[in-house]
Formats: C-alpha cells, structure tokens, sequence
C-alpha cells in the first residue's frame, strides 16, 4: 500500500509475422506501459515506429459506418468489456463484414426513415410559413396567375417599412402587411412585372426575409394548410410504424453493434500503439515497464505464441544505468485497496510520488478522513453526505471516486457524530461516547495540537525514510532532516512534558538546551560545511574562507530559522480542527436560536421545521464545503510538504477499460 | 441648475480637463509640415498620443496596426467618462455611444469567420476595447461560423437586428447586410439610451447632437453608395439611418435620385447649403460636413455646461480629431505635398501665422 506495484523493465524482439500476436497478448494482461522506442538509444540504432496508415484508414471509416449505425438505431447502453484482445490486421475482416451484414438489413428501413423525416421537415417549415400568410384571404395560385403584376411575399424588421415605401416612389407598387411576427411585419408587396428587379432590389437592401411559395399550392392558405395537415398525418403514421421497425432493428443488433464498435477501438488503439514500436527489416523491438509479477505470464504466452522465436529480456530498474544516474524516470503503478484508491486524485492533484518515494495515498487516506471526522462530526450530517456519495457513486460514472471519497467522509462523519453524541446538532438524542466539543474546548484544543504533532512526526519519519532510499544522506543534518525531526521531538517532548506533568527539572532543561545547542549548530552548519568539503573534492586550492561563504552562512542560518517557525506555525496550524468543530457546532446552535426565535412568533410549526431544514442544509453545504478545503489544506501544507516531493510519471497502461470507453463515448457523440 | 450642477459638476470638469488634452492649433501645424511619416511620428511622441506610440528605433510599425493603437487614448477616455458619470440612464447613453466600436470590431469577426481567418491574423484590426466592452468575446471568437456566432450575441445588443439580416446574408452571400445591421443596430441604441433619458435638458441636447450626426453620416452615406459603389437609388434609401433631423426620408430618396453635385447641394436643407457653397465635386464634401459638425459641437462647450451633452460632444470631436490624425498620417506615408494632406483634413488652420515660440 505504501510502496508502488514493483515494476520491470521489458524488452520483447519478435518476428513481423508474429508482431499481432504479441499485441494482442499485451492487449490481454494489459498493465504494460510501453516506452517509444524512437526516443530510447535503440531509435539510433535505426529501429523506427511503422504505423499501418492503410489499415488505420480502414478502422477510421469503419468506425464512422459503426456510429452512424448507432445513431441512427438509437442505441444507448453501456458498452461492454472485451475480455480477448483482438489482432488488429486480422479482426478487421471480421468487423467489415458484420458491420455490412447489419447494414444490408437495416439500410432500408433507416433510409425510409430519413426521407420521412425530411418530408415532415419540409411539411413543418411550410406550415410555418403559410401560417404567418393566413390572414391573407386570396388564393395563392391566382396570384401566380397574374400576367402582368409580379408578388413577394416575406418579412420585413418593422423599422425598414417606411423606407421601403420611400424607396419605391418611382414606381407603382403596393405593400400589403399581412401579419406581425417577432418585430417583424408580413408583407405581400406587388409590382408591375416590368418594375420586378427594382422590387426585388428595394427588397433586398430592407433586409428582406422571403417566404418562399411553390407554385403547384392551390386554394386558399386554409385550405391548403387543411390538405398539408391531412398529409402530414399520414407521413407521422408511416414514420411510427417504421420507428417501431427501428427499435426491433435495435434490440436485434444493438448489443452485437456495441460490442463489435468495442472491439473495432480496442484494436484500433492496439494498431496505434505500434507507434511506440520499433522496426528494423522484419523484426519488431517492444520496450516497456511491467509489473514484475507478471512478467512471467507475458514470457510464456510470447513464447507460445511465437514459437520460441522471441526474444524476451527483463532488467530490474536498478540495474539500469539511467535509472541510476535519474535520467530515466520509472513511471509508478498505485497499488491501493479499493476504498483508498479514489484518494490517489488528491495525491497526485499535489504531484505524482517518484518511484523511490513513500506512496502517500495510504496516510492521506487515513488521516483525510481522521480530520474531516473531527471537524464534521455529526451522525446526521454523515449520513446524508453517505446518501449523496452513494447517488454519486450508482448514477455518475465519471465521478465514481469522489462518491466513493464523500461515502467514507460520511461514515467518519457518522463515528465522530457517535463520539460527539450529536444527530444534525440535537445533542441529547445519544450520550456523548467521547466529549462534547462545545464544552470542553480546551482538552479538544490539546488533543488537534497533539494529533498536529503526531502528522508533522509522521511526515518527518517518511521524510527520512525518503532521504535514505533517495539517497541524499547530506540532507541528514538540514532542518528537514534528521537533525531538525530530533529537534523537534525534542522541543515537543518538553511541551508534553509540561502540559501532562509539569514543568521540566534543571536537568532536562539543561539536557534540552544542550542537544538543541547542538543540533541547531549542526544544522546552521552543515551547508557551508559541505560546500567547503565539495571544494576540497575538487581539489581546487585557494584561501579556507572561499567568496560566498559569509553569505552561504547567512542563508543556512536563515533557513533552518524559517525552517523551525514553519514546524512550530504547522503545529498550531491544526489547532484549526478543534476551531472548526467547534463552528460546527456553533452553526447548530445559531440555526436552534432562529428556529426557536421564529417559534415564539409562529408556534412550532411548519416555519419551525422549515428553519431548521434550510440551516442544516446551509451547514452541509457551507461547512461541508468549508472542512473539505481546510482538510485538503492541513495534508498539502502541513503533512505533505515535509516529506513529499513529487515529480514522478504516471503508469500509462497500453490501454484501459475506463479508457476504451471514454473513447467510444466520445465517438458516439 | 443646481440639481444639475450637482449631478454634473464633476464630468464637466473631467471632460473640458481630457478636452485640454487635445491637439492644438501647434500641433496641427507641426504634424501638417512634418516631411515625412517618421518625422511626424517623432512629433506626435510629444504629443498626449505618446503613450499609444510604440517605441519605433528600429522600424516604423504598420499604419494599420498604428492606427487601432492611436484609438487607445479615445477608448480610454470613454472609460472615464462613463466612470464620471453618476446616473445609470446617463451611462447608458455613453456606452450606446461606444458600442460603434464593438460594432466594428464585430465586423471584422464577422469577416473574419467569413474568410476562415483566425483571430492573430485579424487581431491588429480590432479596436482595443475590452476593458469596456460587456460582450463575450472569447466566445464569439470561438465560434466556427457566422450564424453560430451571432446567436451568441444579446439579443438586446446586435443579436436580433443581425438575426434579422441572417436570411439577406445567406441570399446574397456577402457581409454587407449584417454590417449594415451592425450600423442600424448601433443608432437604434443610441436612440433608446436617448429616450430613456426622460423629457427634459438632456434629451433634448443629445438627441439634436444625434440626429445631426444621423443626418450628416446619411448624406455622406449617400454620396459614398451613389459615388463609389454606384447602388440604384431605392436600394441606397433603405441604407440610410431613420430620425434625422433636418433631412427627412423624403429628402434623401431625392438625394439618391440627384444627378449631379450641383442638384444634390441644392436639394439640401438651407445651413447645410451654406457650408458647400464653394465645392464643386464630390471630394471634399466629407470635410466641410466634418467641418460644419465641429463647429456645432464646440457650441455645446459654450453654454449650459451641467448636461450629458458635453461628454457626448467631447467623445465625437475626439473621434474626429482620430479620423483626421489617421488621414493625416496616411497622406504622409503617401508622401502627398503639405496642400493635398491639408485638403483632406478639417482642421481649422490660420494659413502661414503659426510662428513657434522661442
């Protein structure tokens, strides 16, 4: 849990004719992140990346056939998880022919869906424009009659009309509103056919909007809109019965179409993969990072499925000599149990651990949820942050972490609620198994404080354990180091001393001052200390006392100064808890008093219950809110900073579930 | 008066000290005999314009980058106008002002989704106005066409008067209707931020300055569309600007329809006869219009002083005093003689008096 999933570094050389096999062994365990062979020493070694763009052509145009499909049959499930990877070069076959096969016996339905549907648009858009007509009593076909007058009929922004009357002064004209629509007047304006172009000119520059009438309509605007309506009926009847053939069609083929779609982007994504690949003549060179647990499974089944004419190598990471120097960065697999696993977006929102790191997602995990507890405590409250994290978790998936990360806030909200003995802030309902913060404010104060000293110790110990896997033993002596964490169990050993029993004898203040005396000088020191002996390896020769000194001097002094205000600062700094806490309850007693104020006015009626709903779901949301930030605050700033560094590189599988489905959700779209 | 002094008091003063800042009658002369574009650069540095010049050691930058650059200090000080002012309505009445120049930077959007140009290619063209502008502009500039960027307009501010010239656009396809809403759309805010100024002082001096310029934007309108773009007359009509004052509708249908230069001077109203008497073509009738509207906004300046008209005066002669700074620096990038630049300007200068102080 502490540690990330130990990784190996793979090196797989194959023949061509096995390269898809070997993918689709890789698509199977699929926990390989592979490394671009370009960028690696071997690149200049001539091995370069070949992606089949012929082939991608073939998925992308496939893929597009598979979507419309969908769309056009309105299938919507989950897609489902492909367990066997498909070779690319080969399943491709497969997929065109199926994707044929249901085309062929859908193509004709949804074609005559289509056109249905265009019909109806076409009927609806008429429609539109022949109500906004209907005030007009004439026949339309008798104004297409007209021999020597020519009409529009359109609409016009109502501040254009008199300007368009003015406009057309020169000739005999007629501008005949009809209706209003939106500011807009109808208006059938008419011409002598010889002044037609001056019209449609004048038209035009009034920003003329024109409704378009075809000649075969007959009758009356009524009339005609009668007989479109009656058409229209008929054409929604056809449209129905072929929508109900599209939903047979779809329970048919649906699931058969989301699974092929499903394999169709595993094996595209597979085919796209090789673009980390490395190829000289016919051999293919694959290079990645592996948990080394099953490393075994990929030899054996490469092996298998190459006939032994593989070649398969494993270098434990610190056998490389990059990984060694730091030029190359293992990339870090989590490996968390379920319930700790959503914490690792708080981890990595602060940086990703480096491979020789302590894993921090564990202690953020456990003291995230201590401290939210703390601050939060109310079995009420818990509860209903549990419900909300449980809607998250079943109905979004894409936020399935943080339901999960506010269900576990909740129960550590429920327990402390328990130990408090408060359900939504009524505090006589159950005994109080621990305190009730509001009255025993100075014990909680002392005990945030001690847990304060508690996280900073923690942060201190992984911090060292860091240095030494790290391997930067002169940090040993630095304030962040050995010599500070000694200074400041030192300094909080004596506080403890005092608040538990009293105060310290001479000889344990003597004791103190001294190894104090010590440790500070040693931490003050130990900066130009190194720079002087850095010199002395170097052999350069010259004045003890070098250029810079005085002011190395200075700056070391100054650090390991601010370095021990941030440790005393940090402390206090989750005294916070008890401060929010007790706002908790606090907000419970403000939203009682205004509930009880309005029920000497209005009797303990509905105005009663009604106060108290909305104050608590004020203090859900607002204090909810309020702790979550303070929460994330006391890891990053105060448990975080003084062990975690960061600056790893994430483990990128070849491709994952969550992956794939993003994927085609996004294509579906 | 005292209520007015009041509300006012504080703009009149902000405005007649930006007005101070103004280019003087020095200026115009030096600028006008600089030899060249740099020289006249090099004065304009000395100028309240210094601070919109870039530093030019090495190149003279683009006129047409410089010339958004020297709108800065007019955009700025619309800023602070709108700031002086107390009243909401009086506000808005200045920002209806304003938004001509959203209006244009809307314009080259527009053209520039029209011609598949993104944003860098066009971004020199664009007034700088963002630090007033309410528009989304990262938005519009998001959008991938014409249409989808219009219906993210207001539709209170340009979007239905452009929803409106979207059939026209797509019919004809061309800008021109959609930039002629822009223009319709910007007068028909004004107005409204005019109306709802309420009967009294202030109406009635904002809306005789906007239907004067209504009136002279519309004749010069008129020549530009009969003249340059040779349109039929019923078409140019439908272009001009309603609520004018001294020209009605009736009058500019007859202007459309004039013949020559000498029956469009006639057809014109009396004070606007006067001005033209000595033009004889149809060049310099931009700059005698410009010329007589100067002289009609410094008469704001001289009489009552407590009114939102002498901060829409201020803003339009400032506008003015660009336009001309623009011409001028144009006719010297086109190395035109002092004559031909001075022609081109309204600029009231005494001819050969200007002797500079020792």
């Amino acid at each position: 849990m502490f540690r990330p999933v130990k990784l190996t570094r793979v090196t797989i050389q194959t023949p061509e004719d096995h390269i898809s096999e070997v993918m689709a062994i890789m698509g199977d365990l699929r926990l390989m992140h592979l490394i671009r062979v370009e960028d690696t020493p071997l690149g200049h070694m001539g091995y370069i990346a070949h992606v089949n763009t012929e082939l991608l052509g073939r998925y992308d145009a496939l893929l597009i056939r598979f979507n419309k499909l969908l769309e056009a049959l309105q299938v919507s499930s989950h897609p489902p998880v492909i367990h066997q990877t498909p070779r690319p070069d080969k399943v491709i076959f497969r997929l065109e022919e199926e994707c044929a096969t249901i085309e062929k016996k859908s193509i004709e339905t949804l074609e005559q869906k289509q056109n249905l549907q265009n019909i109806l648009g076409e009927h609806q858009a008429l429609i539109a424009r022949l109500r906004l007509l209907e005030p007009l009593k004439i026949d339309i076909d008798r104004l297409f009659a007209l021999r020597y007058t020519t009409f529009q009929t359109g609409l016009i922004p109502e501040e254009n009309f008199q300007r368009l009357q003015t406009s057309l002064d020169g000739i005999q004209h007629s501008l005949i509103p009809v209706n209003n629509k939106e500011g807009r007047i109808v208006l059938l304006a008419m011409a002598l056919k010889k002044d037609e172009a001056i019209l449609l000119r004048a038209l035009k520059s009034a920003f003329w909007d024109p409704l378009e009438l075809n000649t075969e309509l007959q009758g009356t605007v009524t009339s005609i809109l009668e007989k479109i309506g009656a058409e229209e009926q008929e054409a929604k009847k056809g449209l129905a019965d072929l929508e109900a053939t599209c939903k047979e069609l779809a329970l048919q083929f649906g699931e058969k179409l989301l699974f092929l779609r499903e394999e169709l982007l595993l094996a595209r994504q597979l085919l796209l993969a090789r673009e980390k690949f490395g190829q000289i003549d016919h051999m293919y060179l694959l290079s990645g990072w592996l948990p080394k647990a099953l490393f075994k499974d990929l030899k054996q089944r490469i092996m298998a499925a190459c006939a032994g004419k593989a070649i398969i190598e494993q270098v434990d990471p610190e056998e490389i000599k990059e990984v060694r120097s730091g030029i190359l960065s293992i990339p870090i697999l989590f490996n968390n149990p379920a319930l700790i696993r959503p914490f690792e977006r708080l981890t990595t929102l602060y940086g990703t651990p480096t491979y020789e790191e302590v894993e921090p997602t564990g202690f953020l995990a456990i003291t995230f949820l201590l401290l939210f507890g703390m601050m939060f405590g109310d079995v009420g409250h818990g509860a209903v942050l549990c419900v909300l994290g449980y809607i998250i978790f079943k109905k979004m998936y894409r936020y399935i972490d943080y339901g999960i990360i506010l269900m576990e806030c909740g129960l550590s909200a429920i327990v402390f609620g328990i130990l408090y003995g408060s359900i939504f802030g009524l505090e006589d309902l159950i005994p109080a198994l621990w305190m009730h913060p509001m009255e025993n404010i100075n014990y909680f104060m002392a005990v945030t404080a001690a847990i304060g000293v508690t996280m900073i110790s923690t942060g201190l110990i992984l911090n060292l354990i860091n240095i030494l896997r790290q391997h930067r033993y002169e940090e040993l002596f630095s304030a962040s180091g050995l010599a500070g964490a000694l200074l400041y169990w030192l300094l909080a050993a004596l506080g403890v001393r005092y608040f538990l029993v009293g105060p310290p004898t001479a000889f344990e203040i003597a004791f103190a001052k001294v190894t104090g005396g010590i440790l500070f000088t040693l931490m003050i020191l130990q900066r130009p200390v190194r720079l002087l002996l850095t010199r002395r390896n170097q052999n350069k020769k010259g004045p003890l006392l070098i250029q810079g000194m005085a002011i190395t001097f200075l700056e070391s002094l100054i650090d390991v100064l601010d370095e021990l205000l941030r440790y005393f600062a940090n402390t206090v700094s989750f005294v916070r808890i008890a401060a929010f806490a007790l706002a908790h309850a606090g907000l419970f007693l403000a939203v009682f008093t205004l509930a009880d104020m309005i029920q000497h006015t209005h009797g303990q009626g509905f105005f009663y219950w009604l106060t108290l709903f909305v104050g608590n779901v004020i203090i859900i949301g607002l204090e909810g809110l309020v702790v979550s930030i303070q929460t994330v605050r006391l890891e990053y700033y105060e448990f975080f900073s003084k062990f975690f560094r960061g600056g790893g590189k994430p483990f990128q599988p070849l491709f994952d579930e969550k992956g794939t489905k993003e994927n085609s959700s996004h294509q579906t779209r | 008066m005292l209520l007015a002094a009041a509300k006012y008091g504080y703009l009149n003063a902000k405005v007649r000290s930006l007005r101070s800042r103004k280019l003087t009658e020095e200026d115009h002369h030096f600028l006008l005999a600089a030899k060249d574009l740099p020289t006249c650069l090099t004065y304009l540095a000395t100028t309240s314009y210094s601070s919109c010049l870039p530093e030019f050691e090495q190149e003279i930058p683009e006129l047409r980058v410089l010339e958004r650059q020297l709108a800065r200090p007019l955009l700025t000080h619309y800023a602070k106008v709108i700031r002086s002012l107390r009243g909401a309505k009086e506000r808005a009445v200045i920002l209806a002002l304003f938004r001509r120049f959203e209006a244009e930077n809307l314009k080259i959007l527009l053209r520039a989704l029209f011609a598949n140009l993104n944003r860098e290619t066009v971004s020199h063209l664009l007034y700088p106005i963002a630090h007033i502008s309410t528009l989304q502009w990262e938005t519009l500039w998001t959008c991938t066409s014409v249409d989808k960027c219009i219906k993210h307009l207001p539709p209170d501010i340009f979007g239905r008067p452009l929803q409106n010239a979207l059939p026209q656009f797509e019919a004809q396809g061309r800008l021109f209707p959609l930039e002629m809403a822009l223009d319709f759309s910007c007068f028909h805010l004004l107005w409204q931020a005019i109306y709802a100024l309420g009967k009294g002082f202030n109406r009635t001096v904002t809306k005789n300055l906007l239907a004067l310029y209504i009136d002279i934007f519309n004749i010069l309108w008129v020549i530009r569309l009969k003249i340059e773009y040779q349109l039929p007359p019923e078409e140019i009509v439908n272009y001009t600007i309603p609520e004018g004052n001294m020209i009605s509708l009736a009058c500019l249908n007859r202007l459309a329809r004039a013949q020559d230069i000498t029956e469009f001077i006639h057809l014109l109203p009396h004070s606007f006869r006067k001005e033209l008497s000595v033009i004889n073509d149809w060049g310099n009738i931009d700059r005698c219009f410009e010329v007589y509207f100067l002289q009609s906004l410094s008469r704001i300046f001289s009489g009552q002083p407590f009114h939102i008209g002498i901060a829409m005066a201020y803003l339009l002669e400032k506008e003015i005093e660009l336009s001309n700074l623009i011409t001028l620096l144009q006719a010297k990038a086109h190395n035109f003689t002092i004559e031909k630049s001075r022609a081109r300007l309204s600029w009231q200068l005494t001819e050969n008096t200007y002797v500079p102080t020792s």
